[in-house]
């Protein structure tokens, strides 16, 4: 039974791929998108002016206290009644994004607050604006801290990803949920999925472990 | 100059500086002495505004902190700064901490820069450590990078903060040689330091702080030895007893 079923699943490869391709095109794009976000919010966060900086904690708090589940489907399911009516793939993009700058930008405002004070007042004191002191005194130090945890939670992110099936997008989860009707053997087909997802994902892992590494041969 | 004028500032309800009036002519180096926690520190870095001051002003190089036209960016490359724990960037080699702000805010071309950053680097004595990392450095190196990046964009006023406080007495002498240098070169200086030969050397007026207030000024040599407030006494017997 299982050589047979074997053999069904191997015919089903070149739907798995494109259920790859859909999750590695959701999860890159709301990165790209929420890693922007996720910096734009922590550097405003982390220097801000305070009404702005309580209206960016209520965004970040509301997104990680809530479940992405719950955040998708108020995308996909209520936005509309309001008039702001998405297809599924950008309403996956959309609010993936929303998702992942949250995160983002804890680590971002986290890794700039870890910078010492004394960095910003040098930079002040010989005139940089602003702009320049984040751009080549502050952020430059920042970036050494932030990366590790970043690259930890776009790990998490594209295991995340996996609830946008729920809105009918066909990424690797629903590519299982799909075939495990066919083929009833769901440690062959889920084993499959879990697969995939490991081969996007551990590469990012061994990523991070050597920011962590090299961060730490810094003295960092 | 430097010019207070009635300076009150708060730290929370603490009364940091009470109705500073305080002056640095052109050419002058005052030195500001007083235990921890007189505000000696805050009144230098009240300056540049690395503080903001609640009431009274200050003028610098004729331009007035409190007034909203002020280009306070513009004001603070006139002001050099030297802090006590160096705050080199420790992502940069030495010469590229002296020439970022000549790169950036003068808009110089890189090999100005960089013919700028050696030069101040010679000055200071590490022109051989150039392109050497903060950690890569002694304090008393990293200190004078620190003098060299603040000297670097060609200001009218050095403020230095404690700048030997944190080094091993070893390596003092070769700070305070280097600031001794700019004085002779006459550089207006505002130096808060309990380094008495320095002051000695080169103060033209020395000023003692306690608990927020300017309690003494005077000349260093009679300020040392006939000091006329009870309180300057007492410090002075508790700094030079060792």
């Amino acid at each position: 039974m299982w050589s047979f079923y074997f053999s069904q699943l191997a015919d089903s490869i070149p739907f798995f791929l494109k259920g790859l391709w859909m999750t590695f095109k959701i999860s890159g794009i709301s990165l790209v998108l929420g890693t922007i976000l996720g910096f734009c919010v922590g550097i405003a966060r982390a220097g801000g002016i305070k009404p702005l900086r309580y209206l960016l904690y209520i965004y970040v708090d509301v997104m990680r206290g809530t479940p992405y589940l719950v955040q998708i489907f108020i995308v996909f399911f209520i936005l509309p009644e309001w008039g702001i009516q998405l297809a599924a793939f950008p309403a996956a993009i959309f609010s993936l994004t929303l998702y992942a700058g949250a995160y983002i930008c804890e680590i971002v405002a986290g890794g700039i607050e870890a910078v010492d004070e004394g960095q910003t007042e040098a930079a002040m004191a010989t005139g940089l604006n602003r702009f320049q002191r984040t751009r080549y005194v502050v952020m430059p130090q920042a970036m050494r801290t932030i990366l590790p945890p970043l690259v930890g939670q776009y790990v998490l992110l594209i295991k995340d990803s996996s609830i946008v099936s729920v809105i009918g997008l066909t990424d690797i989860t629903r590519v299982g949920w799909l075939t495990v009707q066919r083929i009833p053997e769901g440690i062959m087909v889920f084993g499959l999925v879990g697969i995939l997802y490991f081969s996007i994902c551990y590469p990012l892992i061994l990523l991070s472990n050597w920011f962590e590494r090299r961060l730490r041969a810094q003295g960092g | 100059m430097i010019r207070f004028e009635k300076v009150n500032k708060w730290f929370g309800k603490h009364h940091v500086l009470q109705d500073i009036d305080f002056h640095v002519a052109a050419g002058d180096v005052a030195v500001i002495c007083g235990p921890s926690g007189s505000g000696k520190s805050t009144l230098i870095r009240c300056i540049n505004r690395l503080e903001p001051i609640q009431s009274g002003d200050i003028v610098v190089d004729g331009m007035s902190l409190t007034d909203k036209k002020t280009n306070i960016t513009r004001l603070r490359a006139e002001v050099g700064f030297v802090f006590q724990q160096f705050n080199l960037y420790p992502h940069m080699t030495a010469l590229e901490n002296v020439t970022l702000a000549p790169l950036k805010v003068r808009k110089m071309n890189q090999n100005e820069a960089d013919e700028l950053g050696r030069e101040l680097l010679e000055k200071v004595g590490i022109q051989e450590k150039a392109s050497a990392y903060p950690a890569q450095l002694s304090g008393g190196q990293q200190q004078r990078v620190a003098i060299a990046r603040g000297l670097a964009m060609r200001p009218k006023i050095m403020l230095f903060d404690e700048p030997t406080s944190a080094l091993d007495p070893e390596m003092i002498n070769e700070v305070l040689d280097v600031m001794r240098k700019l004085a002779f070169e006459g550089m207006t200086m505002a130096v808060v330091t309990h380094e008495m030969g320095f002051a000695r050397e080169v103060a033209n007026n020395m000023v003692f702080m306690d608990e927020g207030k300017i309690i003494e000024t005077g000349d260093p040599e009679r300020f040392y030895t006939h000091p006329e407030n009870e309180r300057t006494r007492l410090f002075l017997s508790k700094i030079l007893s060792h």
